[in-house]
């Protein structure tokens, strides 16, 4: 009855019936697309008192969200915890930066062939999947460290420590990317539409699948889900975004060393999934602004508060405190994430915080 | 209702034909050589002290252990070595004795995880949200609200799956195994922790599932429920078969009495 109803309706009908359906359902990703759109016209003359050039730092909390959301899919979602995500990061920008530079490349390919390189190396490591728990992650972490010594050691392809440098600027064919506000569009528009695409598989039969083997193997198994097979896409998918957000970092920055890719970009990455919130795209969106913004903060501080006392200043890493202190206490606080801290807000018209002394009565 | 409902005429032909199942864990004979055969539309219960086995021969059967020996005919197809979840896409599926939901979905998701199988949009489509994609999410979302009110859950379908109370926990698994269209449905200890008005409602559940055609094997101490809606009983004692027939045949036999049932009906 539903095939022959849809039959007798007009296409043009049928193409704006599910426009406004998409409309609706993406209101949220919409909202934040005309907040991005404006953003360049007021950031500008906020980020000379702010100290803090909020276009610059926007282009890379995109691209970390793009990082960030495949994680979060994998981790979030499906449960599989993954120390490694920065290796697929940095294998994304070492395969854009090679390509573009040393194989004359041009950057769209470049970053194309880097989405590709990184699936593959996932599908490669995929075996370590048969792992669970702090083994996975154990393993994970193995993984990125292998990658940092690799990108450190093959001198001869990566540059060794020295890196590689003069890595041209975004580009589509035909059109340069040149200005900052330029970049800024182009990683949120990619951006925006990687988050509209996994908002949808989060909510498919796909996502349902990968959350319901999170919650029990046996069960999603038992009803027919491919547990190994599923795991398998997902940690894939997880890499090529992975390696899609470094071949953009890649570009954005023009130079690349081994150091931007060690297992601090592995834990800050997945520190973004926690912080933001497990389970959701929009954690992700809002994991990466946090955690790339605090450090800018706390770098900006003493601007805004005029003198940093003597003994802290003396103190040089003061900033690495702050910004640990300010996520112990999210995690203390907010064990859900800010986007569900907040959403809480908003939905039941409830604190955000939790207060972690108080007994539990239900788990 | 008391003895099997003729509403649904059993069959001849053969739907699972187990023979020779033999399964050890460390020396440990956790099934030994157990042979049996299920006819379509007949409920057949499998019964025994804990610790019988029968939740290995469950395991055995759905392929989430591999037997040491023996092997299991389903419609005439070896199943042992496939795969847990292939298994289930030719037409066994499982509820588990201790329940196996997935707390943080809602009901309704809980049923259509059951619907996987028989629905094909992959990544791809589901992120791109094709049409093909679409259709397929809305008819699992009927057929899961049918599989609900078949249980008469349908009023929770919104609700977490995890703040359901027991009973209606065990009632939703039995619809998520319904939702893969199974052949045969293998019920582990579905009556366990309900009051006798809820096990009541379950006989006429478990009647309704074979009238819709789906064969039912139930494993389960509640005694009465199984004497009552069971063809067919089979009794295990330390892994072996030690005897099987009618409900009335098993009561009476002095092994069965001896080994299980003892003065509860003797």
């Amino acid at each position: 009855m539903l095939e022959e109803k849809q039959d007798t309706v007009p296409w043009w009908k049928k193409a704006n019936r599910g426009f406004t359906y998409l409309i609706r359902r993406n209101r949220t990703l919409l909202v934040f697309a005309v907040f991005l759109a404006v953003m360049p016209f007021w950031a500008k003359p906020l980020s000379a008192p702010l100290g803090i050039d909020l276009i610059f730092v926007m282009r890379l909390v995109g691209v970390f969200t793009i990082a960030a959301v495949g994680l979060n899919l994998l981790m979030g979602y499906a449960g599989q915890v993954s120390l490694g995500q920065g290796a697929f990061f940095g294998i994304g920008a070492y395969t854009s930066a090679i390509l573009t530079v040393k194989a004359g490349f041009p950057v769209w390919l470049g970053i194309i062939m880097a989405i590709i390189i990184s699936a593959l190396i996932g599908l490669l490591v995929a075996p370590i999947l048969r792992l669970k728990g702090h083994y996975l992650a154990m393993a994970t972490l193995g993984l990125g460290i292998i990658a940092f010594v690799f990108f450190r050691e093959m001198t001869w392809l990566t540059g060794g420590n020295e890196g590689i440098r003069s890595i041209p600027g975004l580009a589509l064919p035909g059109i340069g990317v040149t200005s900052r506000r330029g970049e800024f569009y182009f990683v949120w528009v990619i951006a925006l539409i990687i988050l509209a695409l996994c908002a949808n598989l989060a909510r498919s039969r796909v996502g349902r699948a990968i959350r319901a083997l999170h919650q029990s193997e046996v069960a999603a198994e038992a009803m027919g889900v491919n547990v190994a097979g599923s795991k398998i896409r997902i940690f894939m998918l997880s890499a090529a975004l992975g390696g899609l957000a470094g071949g953009l970092f890649a570009h954005l920055q023009g130079f690349i060393d081994p150091n931007m890719f060690s297992i601090t970009l592995s834990i800050s990455l997945v520190t973004m999934v926690v912080v933001g919130g497990m389970e959701s795209i929009w954690g992700a969106v809002a994991g990466a602004g946090v955690i790339t913004f605090l450090p800018k903060i706390v770098e900006a501080l003493p601007k805004w508060l005029g003198e940093v006392p003597k003994w802290v200043e003396r103190y040089s890493n003061y900033e690495g405190i702050i910004f640990g202190l300010i996520l112990i206490l999210t995690m203390i606080f907010m064990p859900s994430g800010i986007t569900r801290g907040l959403s809480d807000v908003v939905r039941y018209r409830r604190s955000p915080f939790i207060n972690p002394f108080r007994k539990k009565v239900v788990e | 209702m008391n003895g099997a409902s003729p509403s649904f005429v059993s069959g001849n032909v053969d739907l699972l034909k187990a023979s020779g199942l033999t399964k050890t864990f460390g020396g440990l004979a956790a099934v030994k050589n157990v042979s049996f055969t299920v006819r379509e539309g007949m409920i057949k219960a499998i019964i025994g002290p804990n610790g019988a086995g029968k939740t290995t021969l469950y395991d055995l059967l759905t392929g989430i252990y591999q037997p040491d020996e023996g092997g299991v005919l389903f419609r005439g197809k070896e199943i042992i070595g496939l795969y847990t979840h292939e298994i289930t896409a030719m037409g066994i599926a499982r509820t588990f004795q201790t329940i196996c939901l997935f707390p943080r979905m809602t009901v309704m998701e809980n049923v259509m995880v059951g619907l996987h199988h028989r629905t094909r949009a992959g990544m791809l489509r589901s992120s791109l949200w094709f049409p093909s994609a679409r259709r397929e999410e809305a008819w699992m979302a009927e057929e899961a609200l049918r599989h609900l009110d078949m249980v008469g859950l349908e009023m929770q379908a919104e609700n977490m799956a995890g703040a359901l109370p027991f009973g209606q926990q065990r009632l939703l698994e039995v619809a998520r195994a319904l939702a893969t269209s199974p052949q045969i449905l293998l019920l582990d200890e579905p009556a366990s922790g309900l009051n006798a008005y809820e096990t009541r409602e379950l006989g006429e559940i478990i009647y309704g599932i074979r009238d819709m055609g789906v064969t039912v094997i139930l494993v389960e101490h509640d005694m009465g429920l199984v004497m009552r809606i069971s063809d067919e009983v089979l009794v295990l004692d330390y892994g072996e078969i030690i005897s099987e027939g009618t409900p009335a045949e098993v009561r009476n036999d002095p092994r069965v009495i001896e080994a299980y049932l003892g003065s509860e009906l003797g």
